[in-house]
C-alpha cells in the first residue's frame, strides 16, 4: 500500500504518504468512532434537544459559519441574517458560531450548531462525513455585482514581468490563504496542477492565514505571486486596501457573466447547510425563509451578499478535491479496503488461504524442482564419471550416424575431441577404411546394422582410425538404445584398444614357437644316439663297400661288373644318408609361421626316419595308412610333424615297456600313423598297442612337466598340445589299460598348391 | 668238420651286412650273413671254426643278448662286437663276456679286418687246445685207478719215496707205474706231464 505509489510521481506519492501516515497514526481511532458512530443514533454525543431548551424567548438555533476573515467580522457579517431568520420563523432565536477552519469539524461531529455555512470545500467534506446537507447558496454581492459561483484568482505583482505565464512561477514564492482553503488555495492548486505544475514541490508555499495577508504579502514583495478567492480583490479594492493596478493576473479567464477576475474555473458559492439532527420542517422553514430573502435586505446588505439561491451542483468541488486527493477524498482507497474487509471476508479469507496454499504449493514445488535439478546434475555428474572412469571407449550414434556423445577413454584412445565427434557422422571419421586398407562402405557399418535390425553386435577383430592418422586395432560391442517405446533410436558401440593384446598374443605365439622349436632341438638330442645309429649305418656300409673294393682292385681280382655293382650300394647307402640328414634339418629349422597345405606322406615319411632306429631298438613296427582324401592338410607343416614325433616316440616308449614279443607277449608292437577324413577335415592319429595309460595320468597328460618317463622334460605332449590349439584344434586321448592308446586331433583338409613347393 | 674258418655276420641292416660280408670276402674270408640273432643262432654248430661280427642294436634279440648265450656253449667263436654307439659299460660288459675286439662304427676296414684275424686266430688256438685237451683226456682215460692214484700224487710235488710209503708199496712199483703212466700218456719229461694234467683239469 505504501509502495504503491513509488510509481506515480514523487511529490504525489510524498503527499499520499504524508496524508495516509496521518490518517493512520492520528486519525485511525476517531475516525473509526466517527466512521461507526455516525450511522447509529449516537447515545454517546450531546444532544441538540439542551440548545432548544435554554431560554424562554425561543428555541435556539446555532448556525455555524467558517470564520475566515475573523469571528467579529463574521459576527457582524452574519448577525443581520440571523435575525432575518429569527423574524421569519418565530419561536426560534439564531446565533452565528463563528468557527475557523480547524473547528467546524468537530463542531458538527459534535452537534454543537444546528446549520453550518461554510466554503465549497468543507461543505462537501460535512457532507460526506457528516451527512449534512444543502439548502441554499449564497448569491455574493460585491458592489453592484452579485453571483453564486466562485473561482481562485492567482496574481503577482505589476512590476514582476519575469512571472507570465502559470508555469513562469516554478522555482517562487507562492502565498495562499490556507491549505484547506477552496478559494485561496484548492481552486489554485488544481488549476497549477492542470498545468503540470505541483505547488507542493514546484513552489515555496506559504500560508498567511487569511485572504488580506496573501495580498498585501504580495504588494510588499514578501511572495512572488498569491492565491486568494474571486472577488476578494475587488472588495479590498472598492475598500480601498490594494491598488488594483500594483497587481497582475496569471492565467485570466475571460468570462462576460463573471464580474470577478478569477484565474481558474468557476465554483458554486458557499451553501447553507443543514445537520443531519436538525429537523426537516424547521430546515425547510430556514430555506423558504433564506430563499424569500430580497437582495436588498439589510440582512442581506450587512452580509455583503445579495441573497439565497436554490443549492447548487457541487459536483465541480467534488471532483475537484477527488482530483487533488484531498479530504474527504483522502480516505477512499481506505475506507473501500475495510469496507471490503467487513464485507468480503469470507471471500477474502478463502481467497487469502488459497492464495497461501498456492504458496506452500509454489515453495514446494520449487523446493522439488530444485532437488530434482540437484538429483538430475548428480546422476548426470554421476553418469559422465562411470564413463569417464572405464578404461573402454564408449559412444552414441543416433539413426542418422551421427555420434551423440563420446566418453574420456574414447578421446583418449582415438586422439579426437568430444567436440570434433559430437554430431559429426562416427563411420567416416573413425571407420572409413578397413584394417587391410580397402575402403569399408557405411552400408556395411556393423554400428549402422545394429539400429537397423535392433540386434546387438560384436566385433573382435576391426580396427578404428585416429585422428593422427593411426589404425586402432579394436574390438566393440554396438548395442541398440530403445527410447520408452521400445523403438531404437541408435546405438551405443563400447570398444577397447586391443593393441596390447595383439601384441601379447603375437608375443606368446612367438614364444610357444620358440617353445616348439627348443622342444624339437631337445627331442633330437634324446634322439641323438639312435639317429647317430641311423647315419653310422650307411657310413658304415659305404666305408666297407669301398674298402673291400680297394681290396679286391689291389688284389687284381676285381671286375668292372663287380666294382659298379659295389659302387651303386655305395650310392645307395650314401643317398640313404643324405635322406636322414634331410629329415633332420627338415626337422629343426624354424618355419615361417604360416598355414599353408602341407602332405601328410611327407610328414609322416619324416617321422618315420627320424624314429626308425628307436622303433628298431625298441622291436617296434611302424604302419602308415593315409585314406582317400586325407592327403593334404592345411598346418604348419614343422609343427605337425612335431606332434606327430612326440606322439610316435611317447607310443614307441609306452610299447618297449611292456614285455618283448619273443618272451611270450601276444600282441605285436605296432605303432599306427594314420590320416583320414573326419567331417570337414582329417584325422590325424597316433596309435600305439602299449599298455594304455593311468586314467590319473591321462587327466594331467598335457600339463607341462608331467611325464612317466625317465629322461626328458614332460614338454612333449603340453607343446603338443599348444601347437594343436593354435591349428585351431584339440589333441584328444582314447585309452585302453592293456590295449594301448589313441592320440588324435583334426586339422582341415586342403588340397596339393596348384604349384609343387620346392623340394 | 669244415676246414676253412669262417666269418658270421650278424647284422639286421643288409646294407651294413652286404658291405661287411664284401669287405671279408675281398680279402679272401669266407662269409656267412645272418640278418638277425635269432638266425644265427638256428644255424649255430659249435663244430665250425671261425669268428662273429655282431653288431650290438638289433630288433629281438640284441648282439649282447646273443653274447651271453654263446657263453653257455663250451665251444663258439670269438665275438668282434661292432657298435654305433658304444659306451664303455657296454664295452666292459662286451669284453668281459669275452669279446675279443669292440668296435665303432664307422670303422676302418684294417680295425675290422685286425680284429677279425686276431679272432680267427684265438679260434684256432682255442680249436687246437680243445683238441689236445681231448686228446689228453683220452689218455688218462687208458690209465688204471693205481696209475691215477699215483699221478695225482706226482702232480701234487710227491717224491717216489713217499708215494711208495703213502701207497704201502716199494718204491721201485712205484717207479714202474710212473714209467707206466708217462708211456701211456705220452709224456716225455715230468713238466710235461705237469702241463697235460692242469690243461685237462681246465674247465
Amino acid at each position: 500500500m505504501l509502495l504503491l505509489p513509488v510509481t506515480a510521481g514523487m511529490a504525489s506519492a510524498l503527499r499520499t504518504c504524508l496524508c495516509v501516515l496521518t490518517v493512520l497514526v492520528l486519525g485511525v481511532a476517531d475516525a473509526a468512532l466517527a466512521a461507526m458512530a455516525s450511522p447509529g443514533e449516537a447515545p454517546a454525543a450531546v444532544p441538540g434537544e439542551t440548545h432548544r431548551d435554554v431560554s424562554g424567548e425561543g428555541v435556539v438555533i446555532r448556525i455555524g459559519v467558517l470564520s475566515h476573515r475573523g469571528d467579529e467580522s463574521t459576527r457582524r457579517t452574519w448577525n443581520a441574517t440571523a435575525d432575518y431568520l429569527g423574524t421569519a420563523l418565530p419561536g426560534h432565536r439564531f446565533l452565528i458560531e463563528p468557527l475557523d477552519f480547524a473547528d467546524i469539524d468537530a463542531a458538527v461531529a459534535e452537534r454543537r450548531v444546528d446549520f453550518v455555512l461554510a466554503n465549497p470545500g468543507i461543505y462537501v467534506n460535512l457532507e460526506v462525513h457528516h451527512r449534512v446537507s444543502r439548502i441554499a447558496t449564497l448569491r455574493n454581492r460585491v458592489g453592484e455585482r452579485e453571483t453564486n459561483v466562485f473561482g481562485g484568482v492567482i496574481f503577482t505583482r505589476a512590476g514582476l514581468t519575469e512571472v507570465q505565464r502559470l508555469e513562469d512561477l516554478r522555482g517562487r514564492r507562492l502565498a495562499a490563504v490556507d491549505p484547506t482553503s477552496l478559494g485561496g488555495f484548492e481552486m489554485a492548486w488544481g488549476e497549477l496542477a492542470a498545468h503540470g505544475i505541483d505547488p507542493w514541490t514546484d513552489l515555496t508555499l506559504s500560508f498567511a492565514g487569511i485572504h488580506d495577508a496573501v495580498v498585501h504579502a504580495v504588494e510588499r514583495g514578501e511572495v512572488d505571486a498569491g492565491t486568494v478567492r474571486t472577488d476578494i480583490l475587488e472588495r479590498m479594492a472598492e475598500a480601498g486596501a490594494v491598488d488594483l493596478t500594483a497587481l497582475r493576473v496569471l492565467n485570466p479567464q475571460q468570462d462576460p457573466d463573471f464580474p470577478f477576475l478569477r484565474s481558474t474555473p468557476l465554483y458554486p458559492e458557499w451553501p447553507f447547510g443543514k445537520l443531519r439532527h436538525t429537523d426537516d420542517d424547521l430546515a425547510q422553514q430556514v430555506a423558504i425563509a433564506l430563499l424569500q430573502m430580497p437582495r436588498d435586505h439589510p440582512a442581506a446588505l450587512a452580509g455583503g451578499y445579495a441573497g439565497w439561491t436554490v443549492p447548487l451542483d457541487y459536483q465541480p468541488v467534488h471532483r475537484l478535491l477527488e482530483r487533488l486527493h484531498l479530504p474527504p477524498f483522502d480516505r477512499v482507497t481506505r475506507f473501500t479496503l475495510r469496507d471490503a474487509l467487513r464485507r468480503y471476508w469470507p471471500t477474502l479469507l478463502l481467497a487469502a488461504s488459497a492464495l497461501l496454499v498456492m504458496a506452500v504449493l509454489t515453495l514446494r514445488v520449487l523446493h522439488l524442482n530444485r532437488r530434482l535439478k540437484r538429483a538430475k546434475a548428480r546422476l548426470e555428474q554421476r553418469h559422465e564419471l562411470i564413463l569417464d572412469s572405464v578404461a573402454e571407449g564408449i559412444y552414441g550414434v543416433d539413426l542418422a550416424g551421427r555420434t551423440t556423445f563420446v566418453n574420456a577413454a574414447m578421446e583418449r584412445l582415438t586422439g579426437w575431441r568430444a567436440a570434433e565427434l559430437i554430431g559429426r557422422n562416427q563411420h567416416e571419421l573413425l571407420h572409413h577404411t578397413r584394417a587391410d586398407g580397402s575402403p569399408h562402405p557405411g552400408s556395411e557399418c556393423p554400428v549402422y546394422a545394429t539400429f537397423r535390425d535392433s540386434q546387438p553386435r560384436y566385433v573382435d577383430d576391426d580396427v578404428f582410425w585416429c585422428k593422427d592418422g593411426r589404425s586402432l586395432p579394436v574390438e566393440y560391442s554396438s548395442t541398440p538404445i530403445r527410447d520408452e517405446q521400445g523403438a531404437t533410436v541408435g546405438s551405443v558401440v563400447v570398444f577397447r584398444d586391443m593393441t596390447e593384446r595383439k601384441q601379447a598374443a603375437e608375443k606368446l605365439r612367438r614364444h610357444q614357437e620358440e617353445l616348439a622349436h627348443v622342444a624339437r632341438l631337445s627331442t633330437l638330442g634324446e634322439m641323438a644316439s639312435g639317429i647317430a645309429h641311423e647315419l653310422n649305418q650307411p657310413l658304415t656300409a659305404i666305408s666297407a663297400n669301398a674298402r673291400a673294393c680297394v681290396h679286391l682292385v689291389e688284389g687284381g681280382r676285381a671286375t668292372l661288373a663287380y666294382c659298379s655293382d659295389v659302387m651303386e650300394r655305395i650310392a645307395a647307402q650314401a643317398e640313404r644318408a643324405g635322406e636322414v640328414i634331410r629329415h633332420i634339418r627338415h626337422f629343426v629349422r624354424k618355419e615361417p609361421p604360416q598355414i599353408r597345405p602341407a602332405q601328410v606322406a611327407a610328414m609322416f615319411e619324416t617321422v618315420t626316419a627320424l624314429l626308425r632306429p628307436e622303433a628298431e631298438r625298441a622291436s617296434v613296427v611302424i604302419e602308415t595308412r593315409i585314406g582317400e582324401g586325407a592327403e593334404w592338410v592345411l598346418a604348419q607343416e614343422i609343427q605337425i610333424e612335431q606332434v606327430i614325433l612326440n606322439l610316435a616316440r611317447n607310443g614307441i616308449e609306452a610299447m618297449a615297456e611292456t614285455a618283448p614279443p619273443e618272451a611270450g607277449a601276444d600282441r605285436p608292437r605296432r605303432l599306427a600313423l594314420s590320416a583320414g577324413l573326419c567331417g570337414d577335415g582329417v584325422a590325424i592319429s597316433v596309435a600305439d598297442t602299449g599298455p594304455g595309460l593311468d586314467p590319473a595320468v591321462a587327466e594331467t597328460l598335457f600339463q607341462p612337466f608331467v611325464t612317466t618317463r625317465s629322461e626328458g622334460l614332460g614338454l612333449g605332449l603340453s607343446i603338443s598340445g599348444g601347437i594343436c590349439e593354435a591349428h585351431g584344434t584339440r589333441l584328444q586321448v582314447e585309452t585302453s589299460p592293456g590295449q594301448g592308446s589313441r592320440f588324435w586331433f583334426v586339422l582341415p583338409a586342403s588340397v596339393a598348391p596348384a604349384a609343387s613347393p620346392p623340394p | 668238420m669244415a676246414a676253412d674258418p669262417t666269418v658270421f655276420i650278424v647284422d639286421d641292416d643288409q646294407g651294413v651286412r652286404e658291405a661287411v660280408s664284401l669287405l671279408m670276402e675281398s680279402v679272401g674270408l669266407p662269409t656267412e650273413t645272418y640278418p638277425s640273432a635269432q638266425a644265427y643262432l638256428d644255424a649255430f654248430d659249435a663244430a665250425r671254426p671261425g669268428c662273429l661280427v655282431l653288431d650290438v642294436r638289433m630288433r629281438g634279440i640284441s648282439g649282447l643278448d646273443l653274447q651271453q648265450r654263446l657263453a653257455a656253449e663250451p665251444l663258439h667263436p670269438p665275438i668282434v662286437i661292432v657298435t654305433g654307439h658304444g659306451d664303455v659299460p657296454m664295452a666292459v660288459r662286451a669284453v668281459q663276456a669275452g669279446a675279443v675286439d669292440f668296435i665303432e662304427k664307422p670303422f676302418n676296414d684294417q680295425v675290422l679286418l685286425d680284429a677279425v684275424h686276431r679272432a680267427l686266430q684265438r679260434d684256432a688256438e682255442v680249436r687246437g687246445q680243445a683238441l689236445r685237451r681231448a686228446d689228453i683226456l683220452e689218455r688218462l682215460r687208458r690209465l688204471t685207478p693205481r696209475e691215477r692214484e699215483i699221478l695225482d700224487l706226482i702232480v701234487a710235488g710227491r717224491r717216489n719215496k713217499v708215494i711208495a710209503a703213502n701207497l704201502g708199496i716199494s718204491q721201485s712199483t712205484v717207479e714202474a707205474h710212473r714209467a707206466k703212466v708217462m708211456e701211456k700218456l705220452e709224456a716225455r719229461s715230468l713238466s710235461d706231464l705237469m702241463r697235460m694234467v692242469l690243461l685237462a683239469a681246465r674247465e
